[in-house]
């Protein structure tokens, strides 16, 4: 007997509206699977053409409100190339350190869904105190709790100063030993680990297949990091240490993202050390001209890549891009099938899905 | 260096019609490829050359033009972007996904979004607009009062629903 169970479009387990239409057997393990999306294309593509250059640095910024730092600073990366300028040294230090908080904030969340859904709580707690540490200092230092507004074009719109990179180290400081605590916990904890080891695998040859990035690449053992195999900003000089797993479940990409916030935090501490002198941003707006671009960014989830053409005027021809989602979504198929119904919520969340970027 | 060469040889050996090839890199000096195609049946060609190096598809963009519609692929090399450019002028191109699976979501979201037919594309689903929209939404304009009230032409929807409430 096979029973048809659907999931969403909305639901409580679900963070964003997404229709899954599974079938499963008498043990509940799932035999079909099909996904439905669509509920949330905004048709943003086709409105970025009708704004101009700085309009669509406040648009981008609310494609996705988790990796909302990444898509101004892939998109301002964009027009730089096409406007041929090059962004002060010490705007490239000032981005990392915006992606960076952002990178261990976004990651922390998914980590703490992760603990909701495996309904240990004490451990969700305990990750959203964490990541709270870094939401205070966006708040401090950026304004806000999740649109930063960091980047602008040819820099960035906020500066450093000795007392508030004194803040960031002594958060950093207080953040250290929790991560420590919390890495300790994900990765030997009995309840994670018997919710998490050998679920939702992911086999290297399917994530060759279907070209997954970010955590849900590096969990199957790919390395794909766009900080390491294309550099951008300072990255090059700070050689991201990526972590590695080969089992490709969703225990092994929660620890890959644990991974990247350690990383992330040794960058910070780096960046704000030796921050160079210099301007945050020319002072001269760059004029715009025809031409075409392809730029990509590593954001939390993965690979982000922006296309732009320009023909002259103040607004885009066209511009694309595409988020990891979009291509880690297919991946989730291969995960599900063989998997228990109870698992599902808990796998989509492994990849860390966000939907809005991906149906934009 | 040598990377670049490995990856243009076998690319160009492939490639039966005109094509130009450009070498661009970004700001930091990683480099991107530009292959525009004059003909649109290369493009299976090169697909086959970068599924053999180990490649996978970013994604895909499509614009209007006057004559039809340009379509560039973005390609990935063991961290090099190859883009590549061609154009069509009968909404139709050879669906690059039975070479590159990681083509699939880029190939069916110009087609509904461009009306662009991906020939020989293993999945005929829609991806996001339900199937009550028409093809090519991108191709024209539609006001947001019009949108907001539903772009759906006919009764579709609902009568799915209706079918539904009834099984």
């Amino acid at each position: 007997m096979s029973e048809r169970v659907t999931i969403g479009p909305f639901h409580p387990e679900l963070e964003e509206s997404v229709y899954f239409k599974l079938s499963a057997n008498d043990d509940k393990v799932v035999t079909h699977v099909d996904l439905i999306n669509g509920f949330i294309h905004r048709g943003m593509e086709s409105l970025v053409t009708q704004k101009n250059f700085m309009q669509n640095l406040i648009l981008t910024e609310r494609v996705c409100s988790l990796c909302s730092n990444n898509h101004p600073f892939a998109y301002a990366l964009a027009v730089e190339k096409i406007a041929g300028v090059k962004v002060p040294r010490r705007a490239e230090a000032l981005r990392v350190v915006a992606d960076e908080v952002k990178r261990a904030a976004s990651n922390l969340f998914n980590l703490a869904m992760l603990a909701h859904l495996i309904h240990h709580h004490d451990l969700m707690k305990e990750t959203m105190e964490t990541r709270e540490l870094m939401q205070d200092l966006k708040e401090i230092i950026w304004g806000n709790r999740m649109d930063m507004s960091a980047n602008t074009l040819t820099g960035v719109k906020y500066d450093l100063d000795d007392e508030k990179i004194d803040l960031i180290l002594k958060t950093l400081e207080t953040f250290t030993p929790k991560l420590a605590s919390l890495t300790e916990q994900y990765e030997h904890d009995e309840k994670v680990v018997a919710r998490t080891v050998g679920i939702g695998v992911l086999p290297k040859a399917d994530a060759l297949r279907l070209g997954v990035t970010g955590p849900v690449a590096r969990g199957s053992g790919i390395n794909n990091d766009v900080r390491v195999k294309a550099p951008y900003a300072l990255y090059d000089e700070l050689k991201p240490k990526v972590t590695l797993r080969d089992a490709g479940d969703v225990h092994a990409r929660a620890m890959c993202r644990l991974g990247d916030i350690t990383e992330a935090v040794r960058m910070i501490k780096e960046v704000v050390k030796n921050l160079p002198e210099g301007e945050i941003a020319l002072a001269k707006r760059p004029h715009i001209p025809a031409g075409e671009a392809t730029v990509r960014v590593e954001a939390p989830r993965g690979e982000l890549i922006y296309y732009l053409k320009t023909d002259g005027t103040q607004k885009p021809v066209r511009m694309r891009w595409k988020v990891p989602t979009y291509t880690n979504w297919e991946a989730l198929k291969v995960m599900i099938l063989g998997s228990k119904v109870s698992d599902v919520t808990l796998i989509l969340n492994s990849i860390d899905p966000c939907i809005s970027c991906t149906e934009r | 260096m040598n990377k670049i060469h490995a990856m243009t040889e076998p690319l160009q050996a492939s490639l039966q019609y005109a094509y130009t090839l450009t070498e661009d890199s970004d700001n930091y000096g990683n480099p991107v490829l530009w292959l525009k195609l004059e003909d649109k049946r290369d493009l299976l060609n090169a697909a086959r050359v970068v599924a053999n190096l180990g490649g996978r598809c970013v994604t895909a963009t499509a614009y209007k033009t006057e004559e039809g519609h340009t379509l560039i692929y973005h390609l990935d090399i063991d961290g090099i972007l190859l883009n590549i450019e061609a154009y069509t002028t009968d909404h139709t191109i050879d669906a690059i996904t039975p070479l590159l699976p990681s083509a699939d979501w880029a190939e069916r979201e110009f087609r509904e979004m461009y009306g662009i037919e991906p020939v020989g594309h293993p999945n005929n689903e829609r991806l996001f607009l339900d199937e009550s929209l028409m093809k090519g939404v991108l191709n024209r304009y539609i006001p947001l009062s019009k949108m907001m009230l539903g772009v759906s032409e006919s009764d579709i929807l609902w009568e799915r629903v209706e079918k539904e409430k009834r099984a």
